[in-house]
C-alpha cells in the first residue's frame, strides 16, 4: 500500500487512458513548496475515475497527510464541472504547497452519421482536432477505410436504429449529414431521446428540410425546447458551399462551443481601431500594459 | 489540451523515459492576460530529439528554453514568469499583452515501480 511518486511519463499516459476509455482524472504536481514542507516539486498524484468500476488514486505528493488534502482537491476538481485546471494553494502541516491541478474529461468522439460528400472533410478536421471519430452509412461501399483513412471506427448502421453499435455520452457530438430527410429525422428522435443527452446534435439542411423535419418532430410530440437542442442549420455562417467549406464551418462551430467562444470575427470582439485610436489618426493614451480580456 | 496533444506528449515522455535520458517539462500554469498559449500547454525539452509541442512560441518561449538548460544542469525545477507586455515599440517579440507562469522541471529519469491503491 506505500504510494510511491509517479514520473510525468506515468501520469500523462494515465490520464490519457483514462479519458480515452470514457473515464475522468486529474492529477497534482507539486510546483511550488514552503522550504519547510519537505516536499519536492514536481512529485505526482492522481485520481482516476473508471467508466464503470470505481476510483483509483495513483502515485504520490511524498506526503500521507498532503496526499489526503491534495485527494480533497482532485476529487473536487472531478465533480465540478466548470473547474479550470490552474493552480491550488494548500496549508499543509509543514507549509504551504502549490498545486497544479489538471483535469481530463471522457474524449470528446464525433460521430458523423451519413458517409457522404461533407463526411470525408468533417471525419479529417475531426481527427485533426482531436475527436474520437466514428463514421455511419447503411451503404457498405460508402463508409470505406479508402474514404475515411482517420476515422476511428467505420460503422454499417441500419438507420431504422442507427445508434445500436453506439454508445451516446455527454461528450459525443453528431453530426447528421445523410442523404434523406427521412434518416435524418429516425436519427433526431434517437439522439433527442438520449439519455445522456450529447454534446451536440447538428443537422445538415436547407431551411426548408430543417423546417419540414422540425415539423414532424412537433408531430411525433417534441417540444419546442427539443427543437432548440438541435444546430440546424449546421455550421457558423462563413458562405460556406464546397463540402470542405461546410466541414471549415462545422468544425468552426464545434471549437466555439468547446472553447465558448462567440462565432463572431475577433476584429469585431476586440475592435483595436475604435478602442484604442481617436478619429483623426492619432493613438488613445491607454499605455501597452497587461490587457483585460474581452 | 486537446486529446491529440495529450498523446503526442506523452509519446515523447515515453520514448524519453525509455531512452533512458533527462528531458525538461515546461507546463504553463497561469497566463494573466492576452498570451498565445493557456493553462495546461506542454513543451518537452529534449536535448537530443528537440522540442515537442509549443508554450507559445517566440513569446517567451526562448527564456523557457534557456531555463530548461539550467534545470537540466542543477537538477531544480524552476517557476519561469514570462512578461509579454513589453513596450510595442521595441519589436520584442514579448508584446502579445499578458503574462504567463510556467513549471519547468526535469523528467523522464526516474524509474518508479507504480502500485495501485484502491480508494475508499
Amino acid at each position: 500500500m506505500t504510494a510511491v511518486p509517479l514520473g510525468a511519463a506515468e501520469i500523462s499516459e494515465l490520464l490519457l487512458t483514462a479519458s480515452a476509455a470514457g473515464g475522468s482524472a486529474a492529477a497534482a504536481t507539486v510546483i511550488g513548496a514552503a522550504d519547510t514542507a519537505g516536499i519536492r516539486p514536481g512529485a505526482r498524484m492522481a485520481l482516476v475515475r473508471h467508466p464503470s468500476d470505481g476510483t483509483t488514486t495513483r502515485g504520490s505528493l511524498g506526503d500521507a497527510s498532503l496526499d489526503a488534502l491534495a485527494v480533497h482537491h482532485l476529487d473536487a476538481a472531478l465533480d465540478d464541472r466548470r473547474s479550470r485546471d490552474g493552480i491550488r494553494t494548500i496549508e499543509a502541516p509543514r507549509g504551504q504547497i502549490e498545486l497544479y491541478v489538471e483535469v481530463r474529461r471522457p474524449i470528446r468522439e464525433l460521430i458523423v452519421v451519413g458517409a457522404g460528400h461533407v463526411a470525408q472533410p468533417m471525419a479529417h478536421m475531426g481527427a485533426m482536432l482531436g475527436y474520437l471519430v466514428t463514421v455511419l452509412d447503411d451503404r457498405p461501399d460508402f463508409a470505406t477505410r479508402e474514404r475515411f483513412p482517420d476515422a476511428d471506427r467505420l460503422i454499417r448502421a441500419d438507420f431504422s436504429d442507427p445508434f445500436a453499435d453506439v454508445v451516446l455520452h455527454e461528450r459525443s457530438f453528431l453530426l447528421l449529414v445523410t442523404r434523406g430527410h427521412k434518416y435524418d429525422f429516425e436519427c433526431l428522435i434517437r439522439a433527442l431521446r438520449a439519455d445522456p443527452s450529447p454534446a451536440y446534435i447538428g443537422m445538415i439542411g436547407s431551411r426548408r428540410r430543417v423546417r419540414a423535419t422540425y415539423v414532424q418532430l412537433l408531430d411525433e410530440g417534441f417540444d419546442r425546447a427539443s427543437l432548440k437542442r438541435i444546430h440546424a442549420p449546421v455550421g457558423l455562417d462563413i458562405g460556406a458551399e464546397t463540402p470542405e467549406e461546410i466541414a471549415v464551418a462545422v468544425a468552426a462551430e464545434l471549437v466555439m462551443l468547446d472553447r465558448g467562444g462567440t462565432g463572431v470575427p475577433l476584429r469585431g470582439v476586440e475592435r483595436v481601431a475604435e478602442r484604442f485610436f481617436t478619429d483623426d489618426g492619432g493613438e488613445d493614451t491607454a499605455a501597452h500594459g497587461v490587457e483585460t480580456e474581452p | 489540451m486537446t486529446h491529440e496533444d495529450d498523446k503526442t506528449l506523452a509519446e515523447a515522455l515515453a520514448a524519453a523515459r525509455s531512452a533512458g535520458h533527462a528531458c525538461v517539462l515546461a507546463t504553463i500554469v497561469g497566463t494573466r492576460g492576452s498570451t498565445p498559449r493557456k493553462v495546461g500547454a506542454r513543451m518537452l525539452v529534449d536535448p537530443s530529439a528537440g522540442l515537442t509541442g509549443t508554450v507559445g512560441g517566440g513569446c517567451g518561449e526562448a527564456e523557457v528554453i534557456e531555463s530548461a538548460y539550467r534545470v537540466l544542469e542543477t537538477g531544480v525545477a524552476e517557476r519561469v514568469h514570462v512578461d509579454l507586455t513589453e513596450d510595442f515599440t521595441t519589436w520584442s517579440p514579448a508584446v502579445c499583452g499578458g503574462v504567463m507562469d510556467i513549471f519547468v522541471e526535469v523528467v523522464g529519469v526516474t524509474n518508479t515501480p507504480a502500485t495501485d491503491d484502491k480508494a475508499p
